[in-house]
């Protein structure tokens, strides 16, 4: 308990620091926004073009997966937060730049990967996620009353720990190559799965993207359990999900870290 | 010319520096597509998609395919690289050379497309005569103002983003608005959805600005959707864009070359 409350204090003093240089920076904090809101354009052209077909999928409505798109939208603006630390990871460990974290006592892990907060790719999709999910869940007719909003907001934080968990794990590939470019594109491309429900992919995909690669898991879920559509299987395994794959990505950190060998004096 | 060889023969080298993040890269192309694929088979299969969008299955099915492969091939990376010298004195070195920097940087660019090319061309055929095997109606004049577009859309795209690499001498920071205005040019280029599908105005804009000749244009001559009187107007198009970013690009360098300070280097 001491050691969850040190590291949420740490927490705190790096969300503060970030928020800090980010105000120092207003020009790159306002285009840190504008870039942000440019690849919101891109999920709101797939919202578009379903409420211009007018067409369900499967038992989703267009209202629906307007909550659907805006529950991605927030996942997202949560993942960006924190993204730019995954990316420059495997620049660190080319030019031998983890030398610095792993004499602090804390975890390297944590230090390397949420040490630097972006707030300007939060707050766009922050805003436009929360207007999408309200207005969908008014649209549809969705139930509002405490279990709906807490089975809701668990399963948001459930799908929090899992992109944290399953994204990190192909940058920590880069100890292995030390190529970059390829493995954003990856995760990117990855990440954009949630574009759309699940349920519009074939039953196989669908499995593969809910148990073995669970990506869908991630937006899909704290929908499907206000819709009351989540089996309890579905409810055990969003919230068994986060917890495993982010002890696998301990595990593989752990191991990934005894590779490193410092490049610089 | 000989000069400019060795500049091409660096760029493939370049491109070819970490392979294992090249075909990663290449990799993340087929995930929106698998995306796309799979939400307008399912919104025609639902709905009287064809006549909404304007678009017949067939059409919007290789426009999915085709769109991220030509985005691919006409993207650009090096207007960062461009700030950067801009900004650290790095430009010093061009300018004392006997060598153009605008030539540079294309021979250069175009180097880095050839192993992308060799990978792409054979997906194209491929993608292509399973269209033809489906009843896709195709000629050789067809292919060949495909490829012509194609050839046109990479120079155009090339010098949009030669020009907006020079912002630079105005701004200077502008590493995340270069993020922000690639995803918009994408968007509009038609490399997401084709934009026309939205309906009259951006049916109009497509025709009238530049970025629709980056990639709808070229997909749209091949899969038929446009007659040979569009497709030739979009040709003067294409071309008068290409003579008016030509142009533009080499008044922002002149007066450019006014502003810069030439530090460090």
């Amino acid at each position: 308990m001491k050691k969850i409350k040190r590291y949420l204090k740490l927490m705190g003093v790096f969300s503060k620091y970030s928020l800090m240089s980010a105000l120092e920076y207003r020009i790159n904090f306002v285009t840190g926004i504008t870039v942000e809101m440019g690849w919101m354009i891109i999920k709101l052209l797939y919202v578009a073009i379903i409420y211009k077909a007018g067409t369900n999928i499967g038992i989703l409505t267009p209202d629906h997966i307007l909550l659907f798109v805006g529950t991605y939208m927030l996942m997202t603006g949560f993942f960006m937060l924190y993204y730019g630390n995954f990316a420059s990871l495997p620049g660190m460990i080319q030019k031998g730049e983890l030398d610095l974290y792993l004499v602090k006592p804390v975890s390297v892990q944590f230090l390397v990967t949420m040490r630097r907060l972006d707030f300007a790719y939060l707050l766009p999709e922050l805003a436009a996620g929360i207007f999408m999910i309200v207005l969908g869940w008014h649209l549809a007719g969705l139930p509002v009353g405490f279990v709906p909003i807490a089975g809701f907001l668990f399963y948001l934080l459930c799908g929090c720990l899992l992109t944290y968990s399953l994204f990190l794990l192909p940058y920590i590939l880069s100890f292995w190559t030390i190529s970059v470019g390829g493995i954003a594109d990856i995760t990117n491309a990855l990440w954009d799965f949630n574009n759309m429900p699940s349920l519009i992919y074939g039953k196989w995909f669908r499995r593969f993207g809910t148990y073995i690669l669970p990506v869908f898991v991630i937006t899909n879920f704290p929908g499907l359990f206000l819709m009351g559509e989540l089996s309890p299987f579905g409810c055990f395994w969003g919230a068994a999900a986060p917890v495993i794959f982010f002890l696998l990505t301990r595990r593989l950190w752990k191991i990934s870290l005894k590779r490193y060998s410092s490049a610089s004096s | 010319m000989n000069r400019y060889r060795c500049v091409f023969l660096m760029g493939v080298e370049q491109a070819l520096e970490y392979r294992v993040s090249f075909l990663l890269s290449m990799l993340s192309a087929v995930f929106p597509i698998i995306i796309q694929t799979t939400m307008w088979n399912y919104l025609y299969s639902h709905s009287d998609a064809a006549a909404v969008f304007g678009y017949e299955q067939g059409q919007i099915l290789l426009y999915a395919l085709l769109a991220n492969i030509v985005t691919q091939l006409v993207s650009t990376g090096f207007e960062g690289e461009m700030n950067e010298d801009i900004k650290m004195g790095g430009l010093n070195k061009y300018l004392v050379r006997p060598i153009e920097y605008r030539g540079y940087q294309f021979f250069r660019f175009l180097g880095q497309k050839i192993p992308r090319l060799m990978v792409i061309a054979p997906v194209m055929v491929i993608i292509i005569a399973a269209a033809v095997w489906q009843g896709l109606a195709l000629s050789a004049g067809r292919v060949s103002a495909f490829l012509i577009s194609l050839l046109l859309a990479v120079i155009l795209n090339f010098l949009i983003y030669f020009c907006v690499g020079l912002l630079g001498f105005w701004f200077t920071d502008v590493d995340k608005l270069f993020g922000t205005i690639s995803i918009v040019l994408i968007v509009l280029s038609g490399g997401v959805f084709p934009m026309d599908i939205f309906g009259g105005f951006w049916e109009k804009l497509m025709q009238w600005m530049p970025f629709g000749y980056a990639t709808q244009f070229s997909v749209n001559i091949i899969n038929g959707r446009l007659d040979w009187g569009h497709v030739g107007i979009g040709f003067l198009f294409q071309t008068g864009w290409i003579i008016c970013f030509a142009c533009l690009g080499h008044i922002l360098w002149k007066r450019g070359l006014k502003r810069y300070a030439a530090i460090g280097g």
